[in-house]
C-alpha cells in the first residue's frame, strides 16, 4: 500500500506544513509518495526528496500548476490516484481547497483536520470548534485526509527519495490567479512560529497594537497574531487571526495580550505548549487556559516585558 | 442570473456544546439552533447581488430535518426569494449534501452557488468544493470579495499569508469567508413576508441521490482539558517562570 | 462585561402554555400569527437586542446623554443603533397597519419589548414614549393629525414624547399650569414649562412630536380643565416635511441615579412668543385621553421590571458560576469552588429566577387578555378580559417594578464587594431599576388605583372571580404525585385564602375608612402580585409535569418544576404576612400625629 502526500510549496521551496503531513502519513504505515505540482518547482521537489520517510517524489511541472489552483491540481491528483490507499494534504488554504475536490471526484468522503491516526481507517478530528473530539472510521477504499499540522511533529531530514516526473494534465482553464497580496513581514510565519505574541481588543486601536506588540515580538523573535475582535476592528489584516475560523496555532509559547479569550479564539491556540495571558480583567476567560496569568495594565506590562526579555 | 445558497441549521454560535456522557455525540436536544454564520454571510452576499441588479433570483436550499424550514425562512427574511428543503432524517455528510445540491443545480441551473466555507458544527469545510467537483465547475473558496461579471467572477480569497484574486468562469461555486460582508438584521416586515414566500420540499430519493454515510463516528469525547495555571505578580516573576520553569525563552 | 441573551425558551413557554398564544392567534386580525412566525420574530429580536443594544448599555450609563446650549447629544452609538432599530421595523410591531405598523398582537409585542428593555433600558424608553404618543394620536387625533404624524412616528422617522409633569404638578396633575391660547385659525400658542420629559430633545431624528397637557383660557379648575395638544419641534411645511423651528426648547437635562443615557429634559414652551400646537380630541378631556394611554405606559414600565430582573439575574448567574471563593460547605479541605455551590448564593439566584419567571408569566397573561379585550368578536369576552386587564395593570406595574429593585439588589449581593463598585456593572441594573417604581405613577398611585377604582368600586367582583379561578388549579395540583406538588398546593391554597381575606377587608373598609384601607394598599398590591405569580407558577409546574409524563426529557421542564416549588416555599409563603398587614396594619401607621414623628 502507498500513501500520497500533496506537497505545500511555493515552487522555490517546500513549506513546513508538508513535513507535518508526512509525519501523519508515516503513522498510517505504508510507502509515502509526495506529489509536487508546480511550475519550475524542481527546487521544491529536491527538498521533498530529502524529507525523512519519503520514498518517492512525483513532480508535475507545468505552467498551469504554478499557483496550484484546485481545479487543475485535483484533476492531476485524481489522474495519478491509482494505487494509493490514502491521499493527504495539510489543512492549509491550499490543502483545504483541493482535498474535498479530490475526494468528490473519487466519490469518497474527505476527513478534515485530523489530529490523530488511530489506525489506517480511523482518525480523530476536532468538531464544534474543538469542543469535542470525534473518532471517525472511513468505509471508503481511498481515504482523503487533511492534516492539522500542529498535531504532528515535523518530519526530519535525511531522506533520499527518488524523484520522478509525472505527466501534466490539461489546463482546465477554469480559474486563473490574477494577483496575490501577501503580508510582508520579517517575522516568522504565524503557522510555523515557535513563539507568538497575539493582541486583542484590549489594545484599543491599531497604533497601540503595533507600538506595543512589535517591540515584544522583535525581542522574542516571535510571530504576531490577533483575536477576531482585533481583526474585525481593523487593527491588523485578516491573516493575523488566530481562532476557529482563522489560523490554528500551537507554538511553544503563546502570549495573549488584551485578549479576553472567546471560545472561538481559544479553539485556535489552546494546544500551545505554554500560554501567557496579560489582561486587566481578572475574570477574563483567557486566564482559565493560561499557564501564567498576569493581571495588569498591558500598557505598562508589555513594554516592561519587552525590556526584560530584550 | 440565479444564485443558489445552501444554508445549514446548526447549534447556535453562542451555545457551548456538551459531549454526551455515553460518548456517542454532542447533546443537541433542546439546544438553540440557528443558521450557520458562514451561510448567513452567503445569503447576505446573494441578496446584495440581487439588490445591485446583478442577480435576478436567490434560492435558499437546506438539507436535513423538517425544522430546517426555519433556517430557510430565516434566509428568506434576509431576502432570498424562495426555498427548497431536501428533507431527510438521516445523517447527511458533506459528500451526500454535495450530491443533493448537484441534483438541485442540474434542475435549477444557477449561475453561481454561494456557500458558507464551513459549518460550525462539523467544521468540515468541504461541501462547496465537492459540489464544484461534481458539477465540473470552478471554485472560489474563502471569498472576502465577490464581483460577478459577464460569464466570469472575480473573487478575492483569503489565503495563508494574505489575499489572492482569482478569476473564474461561470457557473461557479463561491464559498464565503468571515469578512466578505456583515449580514444585516432581518427586518420585521421581511420576517412576516418570508412566511408567504414559496418553499418546496423534496426527498433525497426524489432526486435519486444515495445519502448513505461514508464515515462512521465511533466516539465523541471531551478534548483534553487545559487547566488554569498560576497568576504571577509582575513582569519579573513572569520572565523568571518562562526562563526557569517552562524553559521556553 | 455583562452579556444579555433573551430567555427565549421561557418566553415561548409562557406565551404558548400560560398566555394562550393559540387562542390569541384565533382572534380577528391575528390570522398570520403562528408559532414559527413568533419564533422567527423572537430570534431576530434577540439578535438585535443582544448584539446591538446590549453592548451599548454600559457605555450609555458611563457616558450618558449630554446637553449643550439647547442641544442634546445622545450617548455614543445611540444614533446608529436607533437608525438600525427603525430600519429593522421594530418601532412598528403592534401599530396599526393603516399607518405602516405590523398590527401584531400585544402578546408578541410584549415579549419583544422585554428584550429591548433588558438589553438596554435607557434606549428602550425612546421607542416606548413614541408608542405612547402614537396611541394618543391614534385614539383621539384628527384625521389631519393622524395623516401628518402617524406614518412618520410608526416608522420611527420621528419620535414622540409625553409632556405631563411640571415643577408643581407631579403625581398631582390637577396642578398643571401650562397655558394654550387659541389663535383663531385652529392652532394654539402654548406657554409653560414641562419637566421630566423623556427624550424631550435628542439628535437621533429630524423631528420630535411632543404631546402636551395644557389649559385653555376658559378651562375649569382641576383635572377636568386640561386639554391635550400636539406640538412638533419643527412645524410642518405644506408637504409634511419639517419646516420652521417651533418655540419649544430644552433648557437642561437632569442628572439622575440611573438611565443616564435617556435624556430627561426640561422643556420650555413659548419663551419666544408661543409654541404652536393643535388640539388633540375635545377641549378639557386631555387627562382622560392620557389615562387610556397611560394603561399602556404603565404596563410597559411593568415590563421594565421584568426585563431588569432578568438582566440582573443573568449578570449574577454568570458571576456566581465564575467566581471561586471558599470550599464547599461540609467538605473539609476540599477544593475551592464557584460561589454558586454555596447555599445562600443558590437561594439568592433561585429567588431572582423564580420571581422573574413569575412576573413574566403574569405580564404575558395580561398582554394576551389585552389582545382578547381589544380584538375578540364576542362583546362578553371583550368585557371580561378588559376587567381582568384593568385589575392587573397596576399589579404588573407596581409589583414587577418593586420586585425588580429587590432582584437587582440581590444581584449586587451575589457579587459581594465586586457588585458595590461600578466595575462589574451589577450596580447599574439597580440604579436603572430605581426609577421604575416612580414614573408613570408611583407604586402608591398604582395601589390606590387598584384598591379603589379596580376593587372597591365594583365590590371586588373581578378579583374574586380571579381568586375562584386560582382555586380551580388546586384540584389539579392535588392529583399530582410528589412532595413538590404538595408544597406548591399548600402554599397556593394559603396564598389564595390570604388574598381573599384581604379583599374582604378592602371591600368592607374602603367606603367607611379610606385611610385605613389605603395603608394596606401597597401590601395588598404585592399580595395580589405574589399570589397571581404563584398561581401561574403552579400552572407552569402542571404543564411541565404533563410534558415530562408524556416522555419529554427537556431540562427546561425539570427546571421549571423546581423553580415553581422554590417560589411556593420562599415567595408565595409570604402571602399570609402581607394579608395580615393589610387587615391589621392601619392603626400603627396612622396613629402618630406629625409632631410625634
Amino acid at each position: 500500500m502507498a500513501i500520497l502526500v500533496i506537497a505545500e510549496h511555493d515552487n522555490a521551496s517546500l513549506k513546513a506544513a508538508t513535513l507535518n503531513t508526512v509525519s501523519a502519513a508515516a503513522k498510517l504505515g505504508g510507502e509515502i509518495h509526495v506529489l509536487v505540482a508546480g511550475a519550475n518547482c524542481a527546487a521544491a521537489a529536491a527538498e521533498a526528496a530529502k524529507v525523512a520517510g519519503v520514498a518517492k517524489v512525483r513532480v508535475a511541472d507545468a505552467a498551469h500548476y504554478e499557483s496550484q489552483t484546485a481545479e487543475n491540481l485535483a484533476a492531476l491528483v485524481v489522474a495519478n490516484a491509482a494505487g494509493y490507499t490514502h491521499i493527504l494534504a495539510p489543512s492549509t488554504a491550499i490543502g483545504k481547497n483541493v482535498a474535498p475536490r479530490v475526494a468528490a471526484l473519487l466519490d469518497v468522503a474527505q476527513i478534515s483536520d485530523i489530529v490523530a491516526v488511530e489506525s489506517a481507517d480511523t482518525f480523530v478530528r476536532p468538531i464544534y470548534a474543538g469542543n469535542a473530539m470525534a473518532t471517525v472510521k472511513s468505509a471508503d477504499a481511498v481515504k482523503v485526509l487533511t492534516v492539522r499540522t500542529t498535531a504532528f511533529e515535523a518530519a526530519g531530514q535525511g531522506g533520499a527519495a527518488a524523484v520522478e516526473a509525472v505527466a501534466a494534465g490539461a489546463d482546465l482553464g477554469l480559474t486563473s490567479v490574477k494577483g496575490r497580496e501577501l503580508t510582508k513581514s520579517a517575522r516568522p510565519e504565524l503557522g510555523a512560529a515557535k513563539i507568538i505574541v497575539s493582541g486583542g481588543r484590549g489594545l484599543g486601536n491599531s497604533e497601540n497594537y503595533h507600538k506595543l506588540l512589535e517591540p515584544l515580538a522583535d525581542a522574542l523573535g516571535a510571530a504576531l497574531g490577533a483575536s477576531r475582535a482585533a481583526v474585525d476592528a481593523g487593527y491588523v489584516p485578516n491573516d493575523y487571526q488566530v481562532g476557529q475560523t482563522g489560523k490554528i496555532v500551537a507554538p511553544q509559547l503563546y502570549i495573549a495580550v488584551g485578549i479576553s479569550g472567546a471560545i472561538q479564539h481559544l479553539a485556535g491556540m489552546k494546544d500551545s505548549k505554554v500560554i501567557v495571558a496579560i489582561n486587566k480583567d481578572p475574570e477574563a476567560p483567557i486566564f482559565q487556559v493560561a499557564d501564567y496569568g498576569l493581571v495588569g495594565d498591558l500598557f505598562e506590562v508589555v513594554p516592561e516585558l519587552a525590556k526584560a526579555v530584550g | 442570473m440565479k444564485i443558489l445558497v445552501p444554508v445549514k441549521r446548526v447549534v447556535d454560535y453562542n451555545v457551548k456544546v456538551r459531549v454526551k456522557a455515553d460518548g456517542t455525540g454532542v447533546d443537541i436536544a433542546n439546544v438553540k439552533m440557528s443558521m450557520n454564520p458562514f451561510d448567513e454571510i452567503a445569503v447576505e452576499e446573494a441578496v446584495r447581488l440581487k439588490e445591485a441588479g446583478v442577480a435576478s433570483e436567490v434560492v435558499a436550499v437546506s438539507c436535513g430535518v423538517a425544522a430546517c424550514q426555519e433556517t430557510i425562512r430565516a434566509a428568506m427574511a434576509i431576502g432570498a426569494d424562495r426555498g427548497i428543503l431536501v428533507e431527510s432524517d438521516a445523517e447527511l455528510q458533506p459528500l451526500a449534501v454535495a450530491k443533493l445540491l448537484k441534483a438541485l443545480c442540474d434542475k435549477e441551473q444557477p449561475t453561481v452557488v454561494i456557500c458558507g466555507k464551513q459549518a460550525i458544527d462539523d467544521d468540515s469545510n468541504q461541501t462547496g468544493q465537492m459540489l464544484a467537483a461534481l458539477m465540473g465547475w470552478p471554485q472560489a473558496t474563502f471569498a472576502s470579495k465577490v464581483q460577478l461579471g459577464d460569464g466570469v467572477a472575480t473573487v478575492t480569497r483569503e489565503i495563508d499569508g494574505g489575499l489572492e484574486t482569482v478569476e473564474t468562469k461561470l457557473p461557479a461555486v463561491v464559498t464565503t469567508d468571515l469578512r466578505l460582508n456583515e449580514p444585516r438584521y432581518a427586518t420585521l416586515p421581511n420576517i412576516m413576508k418570508a412566511k408567504k414566500k414559496p418553499l418546496d420540499t423534496v426527498k433525497p430519493a426524489d432526486l435519486g441521490v444515495d445519502v448513505a454515510p461514508r464515515l462512521a463516528t465511533l466516539k465523541v469525547a471531551e478534548p483534553p482539558k487545559r487547566s488554569a495555571g498560576v497568576r504571577v505578580a509582575d513582569v519579573a516573576q513572569l520572565v523568571d517562570k518562562l526562563k526557569n520553569e517552562a524553559k521556553v525563552i | 462585561m455583562s452579556h444579555y441573551t433573551a430567555p427565549i425558551r421561557d418566553m415561548q413557554f409562557v406565551m404558548r402554555e400560560l398566555a394562550g398564544l393559540d387562542e390569541v392567534a384565533k382572534l380577528p386580525g391575528c390570522e398570520e400569527v403562528s408559532p414559527d412566525l413568533v419564533d422567527a420574530i423572537l430570534d431576530e429580536a434577540n439578535k438585535f437586542a443582544s448584539e446591538v443594544l446590549a453592548p451599548l448599555n454600559r457605555t450609555g450609563d458611563q457616558e450618558g446623554a449630554k446637553w449643550d446650549n439647547g442641544k442634546v447629544t445622545t450617548a455614543p452609538g445611540w444614533r446608529d443603533a436607533y437608525k438600525q432599530f427603525t430600519e429593522a421595523g421594530w418601532t412598528a410591531v403592534a401599530c396599526e397597519p393603516e399607518f405602516g405598523g405590523q398590527g401584531l398582537p400585544k402578546l408578541i409585542a410584549t415579549a419583544v419589548m422585554e428584550m429591548w428593555k433588558a438589553a438596554n433600558m435607557a434606549f428602550s424608553l425612546c421607542p416606548m414614549l413614541t408608542n405612547g404618543a402614537i396611541e394618543a394620536i391614534t385614539l383621539s387625533g384628527t384625521d389631519e393629525q393622524k395623516a401628518a404624524y402617524l406614518p412618520k412616528m410608526v416608522s420611527g422617522e420621528w419620535t414622540g414624547t409625553m409632556n405631563l409633569t411640571e415643577p408643581q404638578a407631579g403625581s398631582d396633575l390637577a396642578a398643571v399650569r401650562t397655558r394654550a391660547e387659541p389663535q383663531g385659525d385652529g392652532t394654539y400658542r402654548i406657554f409653560g414649562q414641562k419637566i421630566f420629559i423623556t427624550y424631550g430633545e435628542h439628535d437621533m431624528t429630524d423631528n420630535i412630536v411632543h404631546l402636551v397637557l395644557a389649559r385653555l383660557p376658559d378651562a375649569p379648575e382641576g383635572v377636568k380643565g386640561i386639554s391635550l395638544f400636539v406640538v412638533p419641534k419643527f412645524l410642518l411645511n405644506a408637504d409634511g416635511t419639517p419646516g420652521a423651528r417651533n418655540d419649544v426648547h430644552c433648557v437642561s437635562i437632569e442628572h439622575k441615579l440611573g438611565i443616564h443615557a435617556s435624556p430627561t429634559c426640561v422643556l420650555a414652551f413659548g419663551d419666544n412668543g408661543g409654541a404652536i400646537g393643535t388640539l388633540v380630541g375635545e377641549p378639557n378631556r386631555g387627562l382622560e385621553y392620557m389615562f387610556i394611554m397611560m394603561n399602556e405606559a404603565r404596563f410597559a414600565v411593568g415590563m421594565e421590571g421584568v426585563a431588569l430582573a432578568e438582566r440582573a439575574y443573568q449578570h449574577a448567574l454568570a458571576y456566581a458560576k465564575d467566581r471561586i471563593q471558599g470550599t464547599e460547605m461540609g467538605v473539609r479541605g476540599g477544593p475551592k469552588v464557584s460561589i454558586i455551590r454555596h447555599p445562600d448564593v443558590r437561594r439568592m439566584l433561585m429567588s431572582m429566577k423564580s420571581q422573574t419567571e413569575a412576573m413574566r408569566a403574569l405580564a404575558y397573561v395580561v398582554a394576551a387578555a389585552n389582545d382578547a379585550a381589544h380584538r375578540s368578536a364576542d362583546a362578553a369576552v371583550r368585557a371580561e378580559n378588559q376587567a381582568f386587564v384593568d385589575l392587573m395593570i397596576p399589579v404588573v406595574k407596581g409589583w414587577s417594578t418593586e420586585n425588580s429593585i429587590d432582584v437587582a439588589s440581590t444581584g449586587v449581593q451575589v457579587h459581594g464587594g465586586m457588585g458595590f463598585i461600578e466595575e462589574t456593572g451589577a450596580a447599574q441594573h439597580l440604579r436603572d431599576a430605581r426609577i421604575t417604581t416612580i414614573y408613570e405613577g408611583t407604586t402608591a398611585i398604582q395601589a390606590n388605583d387598584l384598591i379603589g377604582r379596580k376593587i372597591a368600586r365594583e365590590g371586588g367582583v373581578t378579583v374574586k372571580a380571579l381568586a375562584a379561578e386560582m382555586r380551580g388549579v388546586l384540584a389539579q395540583l392535588a392529583e399530582q404525585q410528589g412532595d413538590a406538588f404538595v408544597a406548591i398546593r399548600k402554599s397556593l391554597e394559603s396564598g389564595i385564602a390570604a388574598l381573599e381575606s384581604a379583599v374582604e377587608y378592602i371591600v368592607a373598609t374602603y367606603g367607611k375608612d379610606i385611610k385605613a384601607a389605603s395603608v394596606g394598599s401597597v401590601p395588598f398590591l404585592k399580595l395580589l402580585g405574589i399570589v397571581s405569580g404563584g398561581w401561574l407558577m403552579a400552572r407552569a409546574a402542571l404543564v411541565s409535569a404533563r410534558r415530562l409524563a408524556e416522555g419529554s426529557d427537556d431540562e427546561f421542564y425539570k427546571t421549571k418544576l423546581v423553580t415553581a416549588r422554590f417560589y411556593a416555599d420562599h415567595i408565595l409563603s409570604q402571602a399570609p404576612g402581607l394579608s395580615y398587614a393589610v387587615v391589621n396594619g392601619a392603626a400603627g401607621a396612622l396613629e402618630l400625629d406629625e409632631a410625634q414623628f
